[in-house]
């Protein structure tokens, strides 16, 4: 972290030599200010161990007076400090006692990287235009340097699932890890997602031409939508002289190697939908959205069905509804048996308030270990990336955080590290800086003044 | 025996012209007829409450002429006989656009700049939503179609508005006979029509409620000050707005709460309002009967829901289920409150529906004298016509409705309406024929022969041996029907007839082709009550009708919670006072207020609260609110300070109760940011269940929302709408320094012409009211303050500049995310902050906001406030003030405060409100933690001491709103089984969550994931 100094140049307006002086002094300012965005950590080197802290699994698990060992970017112990054994090997050692460690936390269903300033279209790349855009690709528009990046960061968002919106099929998805030098390098899972929007079953108040028109145009695209998802079923083992994309991007939701993340949430759509996926022949499907979860949960337990959960911090869909419901949510999802994750879809910038709304479930019925889940090891789960993240435990990725305190809870949520693979990450960003710059600013000022 | 209607009818009489016309040549004789009629032994209402029996009517000249029981049927008069027929008074329909063009759609294009002036050329009013200098007299020409379609529901005469815009010009009382308008016109000046509805208005401004109510303000000041100033503006539109303030005024409102909003407006210029409502005024009984106006109301009662689905049934708002119920209630309960009522046949989709729906509103208690007198005599009353219309005395018009029997009888046909004494023909009846006959054919037994059924479709059985079916048709008084004389047998007697009086007779062809006489004595009528219960079993329970709940909404309470004497015992208290933070302490509520606070308190007859473990604050005031209102953004203008969010308060969005339920107790209602002035606070109280007017806080200072940056320059918004000025901060300045450069002069303006002695002022006229300016001049006077909707820096900085050079304050910058940059600037004029805890990144303005914002701006000296601008964020306020301990390090004291004591500041009410210090008012929340723990969540949230939330109450009130939905539910489908019509369920616009910001320049609200086809996220 850097703190600009302000040099004072006293300037004659004639003096030339002096206008170039300050001009270069505005330069270095410029590209200080600029240069927000701190520089990706390097490959981890040497073995590290962080000793003293409570160690929360993420798994349901909680450790205290724990150790966690990791090289070459995995973690080699996870344990009671009691029972780690150095071997010969040399650590690195960090003291984190009275501390807390954390997986890092995944943010899934996010335009992170996508959308800069949602105001700004010139920085929006989030939406192509079409109803069935399965071949895009998000992860190639995904901006490694985007300013809202370390904000997640130092709050313990280590990973996100970018997704693209718009249309019937929006693209696929990727997960990322949120430091590195380029999209390629981020890299965790590619193209594992694919988005689906379920059409809204129209609800006529009447039966105006308006309301038939649109209970038409719904069943057309999803008449369509079928013999998309047919053809793409056969693509496989057909002989074609000529690539068709679309149905190429789809090939591997009928082998399991793709997801349908089906974004709906009216009770009615979810089973219309899921029903409608396994038809075609869609092995692994998610419901992302989910507002109507509960009341369908049978049928998702049932099919197997996991539920990105968005909205917590969000009102009631209806006057009526309970007012804490979108709160009460996760912990009624966890009772009902639906393995469950959450996002943060109201806004971009919020989503560094990903653990707290985890925390805000905590205190309408979510056990807490359970709330760390659902913004680690469910979301690793949901998008297929367990093997590797989601949880503190040994042969997976050092992708973890370590927390003042109790990381659901914003007045203890304060990471004082965070590793990816490994990789130490600078905690920095824009927003510090700028803190530091004008606090700094008053405090020089009162010390002047005394 | 009941004596079957006679279709003896006149059909001479229907042609006849019984009003001259006087001036208008003729092209051929004369043919001028009195019409002189005398209509004998009917029962006759000669007015609502008078009811003669076997009384006569004479009428002439399309007047009446006599009415009464020893009336004497003068000599050459046409006789009726009208023996078993009611007359009433023919009715009168106080709110239609008989014969007037229907006003053109708004057009609308996302194309077309908006419209900053008013495109109607001539010396009219500046905005177009301003006409009264229509007269609807002057539009209207008879139409026979429309005129036959009202006749048919018994009107005689209608008030005909031409319906566009706010001021709508005058209307005219119109009879509804096939006549030359000069002869139906009866008072070409009858009434003045009003609304808050711009109407077919291209040009931009108002385009808010609040901003229609300011546009109605001012042109009663523009019209009073033209009045004395025609030589400084010749205003054709406000000389006809003073001209028509004499009449009646028609004020049609969309709903209850516009007829409470509207009536203030009136009751500040001295008018009583006639109001034209939807039908939910029961919905706020005491509020409408305190605005002592007369109501125009449809009968267009909502169709039960199709609630078969209990999904979709779930999307239906429980107050949209409980108006189906309650909407046909709605007459009698407003006449119950001495609310002077009229009916209109307006809004009625399915104009046969008006008199079955009439005779639903008796069913629920709405005596039939009263809604005879809502149908006849109060509508003549209301637009002074009652010496024409309205009853039948003598010299009236004779308008009168002849009835098969009474009105309010379900079997009753209304056979003819009589208009200027031209007689229409409503009902081609079949005669009643039904009853038991004693068939004699011929030579051939006795039989009995029973005719059932409906008079429409009259049944025929013969009973002999056996019990036989037989075939009847009916035309007229001549009958055919035949009938097998053996059962299963093949052949048929075959009779034809007519009606005698005293049944049928006729001949008949037996089997074998014998011709022979037959006769059908009438031995037994069908009784009156037979043939009601099949209509009244229908509606035996429509008085078994759920509780009114207040508010009218989900989370409505059937009673208000009370105010109690509360003590709360061994809690952690947050005091904000010197004391700080107190543990084991207690704290006394009593009469609203807080009574004490400290250790080892006792108070007689108080509820005590174990608060062990628990936690008390001061309720959470949020600073920047736009809940519980209907409307945010009068942005047409850049400068709207005429408009008051205290006009708009929705005191039943369920937004107030969810408020509470996060520990809110206060909350600024904030104009929107789409221009640089915009509109006048409304600070409120969440006191769920009152009124609107009773929400407000007593004794707030007024304040009012400015605006600066992205929104107020437009930059989100479409290209066309680059043309208002300003476009850049530059612009934005100057309108600042124009508006107090005006409202200076304004004060001047005012400050010389109120030196003058009496009798200078007599001869000199005022200057002009203007609202706008007034409200600045408030400004300049520190009786008005700004909170200011800022962002970057360099308009912050301008701002201050602007009001040094003025002479003016700000009182509070808001959202001010990079206050930060100039908070030492702010300290040094005393402004407060009310900002956002972490937001940014949303548009190019907040690229360098940061959540240590609030921290710095506190640093530094600050009074810092952390506000929602959103109605989720704002159950959650305390977790947003916990964040400025994560940046920045401020301590949970001070976090505390953000929320609670510091808005109280910038409102100017931590005299009353903000910290927990006897005296101040009982704004209390229990929370059952640490209250800046993410696990915190209120318990129990007290307003002047009631509990407005109370955890445990909350689930009883949802249980018993399950319960409500579930009865509701179960009557819905029952209904939908007698047949009755259904419609299907959809996500209620009303009771949709409403989620406004500043940003949002609409105020419909949607149910956030239906409505759209495709979501975008």
């Amino acid at each position: 972290m850097s703190i600009v100094k302000k040099s004072v140049v006293r300037l004659t307006p004639k003096n030339m030599q002096h206008r170039l002086l300050l001009a270069a002094a505005l330069f270095v300012s410029t590209t200080a200010a600029w240069a927000q965005v701190p520089v990706p950590a390097a490959k981890q080197t040497k073995a590290t161990l962080l000793t003293g802290a409570t160690l929360h699994v993420g798994n349901g698990q909680v450790v205290e007076k724990a150790a966690v060992a990791f090289t070459d970017g995995k973690i080699t112990y996870a344990g009671p400090a009691s029972g780690f054994n150095a071997g010969g090997t040399s650590y690195e050692t960090v003291n984190v006692s009275g501390k807390h460690i954390y997986p890092g936390m995944i943010l899934p269903n996010s335009q992170i990287g996508l959308n800069e300033i949602e105001s700004v279209r010139a920085t929006l790349d989030q939406q192509e235009v079409g109803l069935f855009n399965p071949n895009v690709r998000s992860v190639v528009a995904y901006n490694t340097d985007s300013d809202i990046t370390p904000t997640l960061r130092s709050n313990g968002v280590l990973m996100a699932q970018v997704t693209p919106v718009g249309g019937m099929i929006s693209g696929s998805s990727s997960v990322v890890q949120l430091d590195a030098w380029n999209w390629e390098d981020a890299l965790v899972k590619a193209d594992g997602g694919v988005h689906l929007r379920w059409p809204a079953m129209v609800q006529a108040g009447d039966n105006s031409p308006v309301m038939a028109q649109r209970r038409q145009a719904r069943q057309s695209s999803l008449n369509e939508l079928e013999s998309l998802l047919a053809e793409a079923k056969v693509y496989k083992d057909q002989k074609h002289d000529r690539e068709n994309l679309k149905l190429a991007s789809l090939v591997g939701l009928f082998d399991g190697s793709k997801k349908l993340f089906i974004h709906t949430n009216y009770g009615k759509e979810i089973v219309e939908s899921v029903r409608f996926a396994h038809k075609a022949g869609v092995k692994d499907i998610v419901i992302v959205g989910g507002g109507d979860a509960l009341v369908v949960a049978d049928f998702l337990k049932e099919n197997n069905i996991p539920v990105v959960y968005s909205g917590v911090h969000a009102l009631p869909t209806r006057s009526g509804d309970d007012v804490y419901l979108p709160y009460k949510m996760p912990g009624l999802l966890q009772q009902a048996g639906i393995l469950f994750c959450l996002d943060y879809d109201a806004s971009l910038h919020g989503s560094r308030n990903l653990p707290f709304i985890a925390g805000t479930a905590v205190a309408f019925g979510l056990p807490k270990e359970q709330a760390l889940s659902s913004v680690t090891l469910n979301a690793a789960k949901i998008l297929g990336v367990d093997k590797q993240l989601g949880s503190v435990e040994v042969g997976k990725d050092a992708s973890l955080v370590v927390s003042d305190g109790d990381i659901l809870d914003m007045r203890t949520n304060k990471i004082s590290h965070a590793f990816i693979q490994g990789r130490k990450l600078n905690l920095t960003d824009k927003q510090q800086y700028l803190y530091e710059k004008f606090d700094g600013k008053y405090k020089a000022e009162k010390k002047q003044v005394q | 025996m009941k004596k079957v209607f006679l279709s003896v009818l006149v059909v001479a009489a229907m042609s006849l012209q019984s009003r001259a016309q006087e001036t208008f040549p003729r092209n051929g004789v004369y043919d001028e007829r009195s019409g002189l009629r005398a209509f004998t032994n009917a029962t006759i209402f000669v007015d609502y409450q008078t009811k003669l029996e076997n009384a006569t009517l004479v009428i002439k000249d399309g007047k009446v002429v006599a009415v009464g029981t020893k009336v004497a049927v003068p000599q050459g008069a046409m006789v009726t006989d009208l023996k078993g027929k009611t007359v009433y008074p023919g009715f009168v329909d106080p709110f239609t656009s008989y014969g007037v063009p229907t006003p053109p759609a708004r057009s609308f294009s996302f194309n077309s700049p908006p419209q900053a002036e008013s495109k109607k050329e001539g010396a009219f009013n500046w905005n177009q939503a301003i006409r009264p200098e229509t007269n609807a007299v002057e539009l209207f020409k008879v139409d026979a179609k429309a005129a036959e379609e009202l006749r048919k529901l018994g009107f005689g005469a209608v008030l005909t508005i031409h319906q566009d815009g706010i001021a709508r010009g005058t209307a005219s009382l119109v009879a509804l006979a096939d006549k030359r308008e000069n002869q139906v016109v009866l008072l070409d000046k009858a009434a003045a029509a009003l609304s808050l509805d711009k109407g077919s208005s291209t040009q931009e401004y108002p385009n808010s409620l609040m901003g229609s109510i300011a546009l109605l303000r001012q042109t009663y000041l523009d019209a009073q000050w033209n009045a004395k100033n025609w030589d400084k503006e010749q205003n054709i539109s406000l000389k006809a707005f003073n001209e028509a303030n004499n009449l009646p005024q028609i004020f049609e409102v969309s709903n209850k709460l516009n007829a409470v909003r509207a009536d203030k407006v009136g009751d500040e210029f001295g008018y009583q309002y006639i109001f034209k409502g939807q039908g939910d005024e029961y919905q706020m009984l005491p509020q409408i009967k305190a605005t002592n106006a007369a109501y125009i109301l449809n009968v267009n009662f909502p169709d039960a829901y199709n609630v078969e689905d209990p999904y979709d049934a779930r999307r239906i708002d429980i107050s949209d289920m409980k108006h189906w119920e309650m909407a046909p209630a709605n007459p009698a309960l407003l006449v119950k409150e001495g609310v002077a009522i009229a009916f209109t046949s307006a809004d009625l989709r399915d104009k046969s529906r008006f008199l079955p729906n009439l005779r639903k509103a008796t069913l629920y208690g709405l005596p039939e004298q009263e809604a005879l007198k809502a149908l006849t005599y109060t509508p003549a009353k209301l637009l002074k016509a009652d010496k024409y219309v309205g009853s039948l005395r003598e010299g009236m018009q004779a308008n009168f409705v002849v009835a098969s029997g009474n009105l309010f009888d379900p079997s009753t046909l209304l056979l003819e309406n009589w208009v200027q004494g031209q007689g229409y023909k409503i009902t081609e009846t079949p005669g009643d024929f039904r009853g038991v006959y004693t068939l004699k054919v011929g030579n051939q037994p006795e039989r009995r022969m029973l005719i059932s059924g409906t008079p429409e479709k009259p049944e025929l059985k013969v009973v002999a041996q056996d019990t036989l079916k037989g075939s009847l048709s009916l035309s007229g008084e001549l009958l055919t029907m035949a009938f097998a004389p053996a059962k299963n047998g093949k052949e048929s007697i075959r009779l034809t007839g007519w009606y005698t009086g005293k049944g049928f007779q006729g001949e008949a062809q037996l089997p074998d082709a014998q011709t022979v006489k037959w006769t059908a004595l009438l031995s037994e009528a069908a009784t009156q009550q037979a043939k009601r219960d099949t209509a009244r079993s229908r509606s035996n329970n429509a008085l078994d009708m759920g509780k009114l709940t207040f508010p009218f909404a989900a989370f409505g309470r059937t009673e208000l919670p009370k105010a109690e004497t509360v003590l709360i015992k061994n809690a952690t208290v947050w005091t904000n006072e010197k004391e700080g933070k107190l543990e084991n302490a207690d704290v006394l509520l009593k009469n609203g207020k807080i009574a004490q606070v400290g250790k080892n308190l006792s108070a007689n007859g108080a509820r005590v609260i174990d608060g062990t473990g628990k936690h008390v604050t001061p309720g959470i005031i949020d600073e920047h609110s736009h809940i519980a209102l209907d409307g945010v953004n009068e942005g047409t203008q850049a400068v709207t300070a005429e408009v008051r969010m205290a006009d708009v308060v929705n005191h039943e969005q369920v937004n107030i109760y969810r408020q509470l339920a996060g520990g809110v107790t206060t909350s600024q209602l904030l104009h929107g940011s789409a221009n640089p002035i915009g509109g006048q606070s409304a600070i409120i109280k969440l006191r769920w269940g009152q009124a609107p007017e009773k929400l407000l806080f007593e004794g707030a200072d007024p304040f009012i929302k400015f605006a600066l940056g992205e929104n107020v320059k437009h930059s989100n918004r479409s290209p066309q709408y680059n043309v208002r000025f300003p476009q850049t901060r530059m612009g934005v300045e100057q309108v600042m320094v124009d508006a107090f450069q005006r409202a200076k002069e304004y004060q001047k303006a005012w400050a010389s012409y109120n030196k003058l002695s009496k009798s200078a002022k007599a001869k000199t006229p005022a200057p002009r009211r203007d609202l706008e300016l007034e409200t600045l001049s408030e400004i300049l006077k520190d009786e008005r303050f700004i909170t200011c909707h800022s962002y970057v820096q360099s308009e912050i900085n301008m701002l201050m500049k602007v009001a040094d050079q003025m002479g003016f304050k700000v009182n509070t910058f808001t959202h001010i995310l990079e206050g930060y940059k100039v908070a030492d600037k702010m300290k040094a004029r005393n402004i407060g902050a009310s900002t956002f805890s972490d937001w940014w990144a949303y548009k190019m303005e907040v690229k360098d906001a940061i959540p240590y914002n609030a921290a710095i701006m506190h640093n530094v000296g600050v009074t810092t406030a952390i506000n929602s601008d959103d109605a989720e964020m704002a159950r959650r306020l305390n977790q947003e003030a916990a964040k400025t301990m994560k940046y920045g390090g401020v301590s949970e004291e001070d976090a505390l405060k953000m929320v609670t004591l510091n808005p109280a500041k910038l409102l100017h009410l931590d005299d009353k409100v903000g910290s927990l210090k006897a005296g101040k008012d009982a704004d209390v929340v229990i929370w059952n933690e640490h209250p800046l723990s993410i696990y915190a969540r209120p318990e129990k949230t007290f307003v002047d001491g009631i509990a407005y939330f109370d955890l445990e109450q909350d689930q009883k009130l949802q249980e018993e709103q399950e319960k409500e939905r579930l009865r509701l539910i179960n009557k819905m489908l029952a209904a939908k089984a007698r047949g009755e019509r259904t419609q299907n369920a959809a996500p209620s616009r009303r009771g949709a969550a409403q989620v406004l910001h500043c940003e949002d320049l609409s105020t419909e609200g949607e149910e956030t994931f239906q409505e759209s086809e495709y979501s975008q996220k």
